[in-house]
């Protein structure tokens, strides 16, 4: 059978060399962040090993690597919740109720989802100005919400369209509320659906970086992919070690996410992209 | 469904408490910490940082003013971001601040700074004061740290480069750079004649105009106001930049990657290097304990292009006050307290720097701890300031591109300044034409 | 939770009586409200607001002014600005298809029941995990002169002598940028490909196999023509996703050597650290009308393809 081991080989080497595209950058950051001097690749340079660099960047005074990593979790969370909440109330109307226009809705929806940043971002910057919500959480919580909604509301409403309308009629028979419907019924059945929903905006939310960039000024509200990028550390020179253990630091909980719900991400962002 | 029971409106109550006292707590924490004090954003490396508390706590103990030190990241760019963004949203904090010298005339333009009317301009070098710190007839920034570009070299090969004294000319310097450079390598293949700060940052406009010497730069045109980048001194200086990596091969490739600041003192720090250029903080560094080249180290002005003046770019950091301070008049206290003779003391001692206050230069106790600030005084009282023009920042990205471009060996110098030259005066003209 | 519910409901019967409108469509206005209220403020306004701003000579130390397309006028003869095009265009041209080649490579490997699958998932969405702006660090040092990964690896299998200088070549540069975007945004592309794969019904292949015909034959007759509406799509959606790249070049590069690899958000927002408001928004209105443009076309096709893919 020549055909078939010859589909084997090219499939294990695919999957080999998928493996190593995806992982070898991401093992080469975790090894410099592990070493003394990140130049072990260079001719005549040892590889030595050592968590000072992960102890500097958590602990170190003038390190406010742990406050920008709060900033992010705490900012991406409460952007997802509200994101996917939003997303649910329009996701249940656009199912349930005769909207007018509303495929058109999600059309338009779609198309504003593929807005560059660049162009929204001088004027948040000023209206954030206006209100003086310069380096507050608000000021990224809430142009977060608005950024990973369309995604939201697109997975939403290919999650809700498969929950069947006998359960809303046997609500509405007992009395309840659309609302209540909506989050005692529908959202109990949909739920992992709706943890996608939440894990992706999650994740978009986290590595959102323009905004932030523009709209943080100081640790305060600064989220860590600011944080990483304009890394200077405490000697002159580029860190790289200390760079690459806040790198590695930072991509564990998203790591761990990743890994635990890869099911949920693939079908979120296939539901999202390609329409069922 | 039945109407809930007492538990459960308990139950909900409290839930939504929770969660708004959690929302509330979390706004909290997303805004400044209450002060009671100024804030005071400095960058820089640690060391300066550590200097800088030091005149901090002073200044505390004696006026009961309390301070926070804001740290700004250390490369240059990054601190003018955080800076505008903080202005142009028109922040509290921070209340006084160091801008480097070439941003001073933006800040001013901007109507960003609060006059320092508190100061005494006497002991400051007045040619310097009026050409960048004093805008309309107000002090608006007053000098902390004067930089003049200066020439480390190693004094201990001199003699195999051909020289008996520093270079005079960038010519003399290649050449003595390329002997002993040859000399160098067989025992040391990481050995470069040249280093100085190419990367595409202000740093390299600051090199490229040291290059160019007193009949380059970029000039000020009194009758249109505009500025001109296209004079034959630039192009010998684009030229002679270039083929230092790529003819005499004496400055490394990553020299218009890599070379800032920091990247050019560890370098000739680590021995590997002839010549240096870099600011006067790099002097301190290199006779500390741990240095490789201590006591091997000698400074001079920088060398000139054949038959023109010798040309140190002003660098340095001046002190303003936000007009947007909660606690200016606080903040103007620090200001001055900073220019003060005995905070001024602290930072030379501390980090070598050369004092922004004129009158220390004459000073007899520095003078014998750091003897050659006599010799340098007149260098840094003569260094040419960037043109402080409120779009210099633009220009200067203009060069920078431009001439990184050249280093990068993307154009031709010719080309690079024609179309340098060409944008710039696009530029102008878009902020000088009336409205329609 | 049913006293809210009892008040929204109250509220929704006083505007069926104020407006005589359906009970069913003033609820379906009050569950779009929060949506479309976030949608308005902090994305259309903020658009809108830049385009307005587009039109003005909006300068930190100037007088602000209305001077319609003046600042369109000076970018259109910037060359700065048609360098920022090039190199847009020219990166979406190139990292495109070959994200699009490399993630329908993975997804054909993914698409087989091989038992390190699982693993495998979990490997390609790593990269995609990542924030843009931390995987460009990682790539700075990978591409670093004296010690980077890329140098070494070149070194090591005896490609080249001399180490290359990536970030300081117009080509290399471009090259690095090219890599660093595609190893982010290829398991994107791998996963919706793996989902129009996944949407090939079997038996296709089964007839196909009793036929006799070979695995090439089955790929190029059956999987490349079933897979193209989404094929298409998917570029199409990319593209529109790619012309905005900003994270990996200001971290990579930032924007050289010499501006070589200065893309328009990059141009855009250099300005706007200038203090140039309005020709940074003119510059940004310009991508935002070619991404309008394009997903507008994005969405036309998509409707189209729906269609056809379960043809």
């Amino acid at each position: 059978m020549g055909e078939e081991t010859l589909k084997k080989i090219l499939l294990t080497g695919g999957a080999v060399l998928t493996i190593l595209f995806a992982m070898l950058p991401f093992t080469y950051m975790v090894a410099t962040g592990l070493s003394t001097g990140a130049d072990f690749l260079q001719q005549g340079q040892d590889y030595g090993f050592t968590l000072s660099n992960f102890a500097t960047i958590l602990f170190a005074e003038s390190s406010h690597f742990v406050r920008y990593m709060l900033n992010s979790i705490v900012i991406s969370g409460i952007a997802a919740v509200i994101s996917v909440f939003c997303a649910a109330l329009g996701a249940y109307a656009l199912t349930r109720f005769q909207v007018p226009g509303g495929a058109v809705l999600m059309l338009i929806v779609l198309a504003i989802s593929m807005f560059p940043p660049v162009s929204l971002v001088s004027y948040l910057f000023k209206f954030m100005t206006w209100l003086g919500w310069i380096n507050t959480y608000q000021a990224l919580i809430l142009p977060y919400v608005a950024w990973t909604l369309p995604l939201s509301l697109w997975i939403l409403v290919s999650y809700f369209k498969q929950v069947p309308l006998e359960l809303d009629k046997a609500g509405l028979i007992d009395g309840a509320s659309r609302l209540q419907i909506l989050v005692k019924i529908i959202l109990p059945v949909a739920a992992p659906g709706v943890f996608s929903t939440a894990l992706l905006a999650f994740i978009f939310a986290f590595n959102e970086f323009l905004f932030a960039l523009m709209l943080t000024t100081d640790f305060t509200a600064r989220t860590i992919p600011v944080g990483i990028a304009l890394f200077q550390g405490i000697h002159g020179q580029i860190p790289w070690g200390e760079i690459m253990a806040a790198a590695t630091v930072t991509t564990i909980p998203v790591v761990v996410l990743t890994l635990i719900f890869q099911r949920r991400i693939i079908s979120g962002l296939t539901r999202g992209a390609v329409k069922e | 469904m039945k109407g809930p029971d007492l538990y459960t409106i308990r139950r909900r109550v409290s839930g939504r408490l929770l969660l708004l006292l959690c929302l509330a707590m979390l706004f909290a924490c997303g805004k400044d910490d209450a002060q009671t004090g100024i804030v005071f954003a400095v960058g820089g490396a640690p060391s300066e940082l550590a200097a800088w508390e030091k005149v901090v706590r002073k200044f505390e103990a004696e006026s009961g003013i309390s301070v926070r030190l804001l740290r700004q990241p250390a490369n240059s760019q990054q601190q003018l971001q955080g800076l505008m963004v903080a202005m142009k949203s028109e922040q509290e904090n921070p209340d006084v601040f160091l801008m480097d010298v070439a941003w001073v005339g933006l800040f001013s333009a901007a109507g960003w700074l609060e006059p320092l009317d508190n100061l005494d301009q006497g002991p400051f070098f007045q040619e310097l004061l009026q050409q960048t710190d004093i805008y309309e007839g107000a002090l608006m920034a007053a000098p902390v740290y004067l930089d003049g570009g200066l020439l480390y070299y190693r004094t201990d090969l001199l003699e195999a480069g051909g020289l008996s004294a520093p270079p005079q000319t960038w010519r003399e310097l290649a050449e003595s750079a390329e002997k002993v450079q040859e000399l160098m390598r067989p025992e040391n293949p990481d050995f470069f004649g040249f280093v100085w700060q190419g990367a595409q940052y202000e740093g390299l406009v600051v090199n490229f105009l040291e290059f160019a010497g007193a009949s380059g730069g970029i000039q000020l045109q009194n009758e249109t106001g505009g500025v001109r980048v296209a004079l034959e001194a630039n192009l010998e200086a684009l030229r002679f930049m270039r083929d230092l990596i790529w003819d005499y091969e004496i400055s490394p490739p990553s020299t218009y990657t890599e070379m800032q600041e920091e990247e050019v003192r560890t370098f000739f720090q680590s021995g590997n290097a002839m010549y240096e250029r870099n600011w006067p903080y790099a002097w301190a560094l290199h006779q500390s304990d741990d240095s490789p080249v201590k006591g091997r180290v000698g400074i001079a002005p920088l060398p000139a292009p054949e038959g023109d003046q010798s040309v140190s770019t002003l660098g340095g950091y001046h002190i303003g006050v936000s007009k947007y301070s909660d606690r200016k008049a606080d903040a103007k206290k620090f200001a001055a307290y900073v220019t003060s003779k005995e905070a001024q003391w602290m930072v030379v001692l501390e980090l070598g720097w050369n004092p922004g206050r004129g009158d220390l230069y004459e000073d007899e106790a520095l003078l014998e701890r750091y003897p050659h600030f006599g010799e340098f005084k007149d260098i840094f009282r003569k260094a040419r300031p960037r043109p402080v023009i409120p779009y210099y920042i633009q220009v200067s990205n203009v060069l920078q591109t431009y001439i990184s471009g050249t280093l990068a060996r993307n154009r031709s110098p010719e080309a690079a300044l024609a179309r340098a030259q060409t944008e710039i005066d696009s530029l102008e003209k878009r902020y000088r034409e009336e409205a329609p | 939770m049913t006293s809210l519910s009892r008040l929204i409901d109250r509220l929704e019967d006083a505007v069926v009586r104020r407006t005589f409108l359906e009970k069913e469509h003033v609820q379906a206005v009050f569950f779009m409200f929060p949506l479309m209220f976030f949608i308005l403020v902090f994305i259309l306004m903020p658009v809108l607001g830049t385009l307005y701003d587009a039109f003005m000579r909006d300068v930190i130390f100037l007088e602000k002014e209305f001077i319609l397309f003046t600042n369109f006028r000076y970018l259109f003869s910037d060359p700065g600005f048609w360098n920022a095009v090039r190199f847009t265009l020219l990166f979406v041209l190139i990292s495109v298809p070959l994200e699009l080649a490399i993630g329908l490579m993975i997804a054909l490997v993914m698409n087989e029941t091989i038992p390190m699958r699982g693993l495998l998932r979990a490997c390609v969405l790593i990269p995609w995990a990542i924030p843009a702006a931390v995987s460009g660090r990682v790539f700075e040092l990978i591409y670093n002169y004296s010690y980077g990964a890329a140098n070494w690896l070149l070194r090591v299998l005896h490609i080249t002598t001399e180490p290359v200088n990536w970030l300081g070549t117009e080509i290399g540069a471009f090259a690095a940028v090219v890599a660093a975007d595609a190893w982010k945004t290829t398991p994107f592309a791998a996963i919706i490909l793996l989902a129009g794969l996944a949407a090939i019904s079997e038996d296709l292949y089964n007839q196909a196999r009793i036929d006799r015909a070979g695995f090439m034959t089955r790929f190029f007759k059956i999987t490349l023509p079933l897979l193209k509406p989404v094929l298409v799509v998917t570029l199409l959606f990319r593209t529109i996703q790619a012309l905005r790249i900003f994270d990996v070049i200001y971290v990579l590069t930032g924007g050289g050597p010499g501006g070589a690899t200065e893309a328009v958000s990059n141009f855009a927002y250099k300005y706007f650290t200038a203090g140039d408001f309005g020709y940074g928004s003119a510059a940004s209105v310009i991508l935002f009308l070619v991404a309008l443009l394009l997903s507008l076309f994005y969405v036309k096709m998509s409707r189209f393809g729906e269609g056809v893919s379960h043809g």
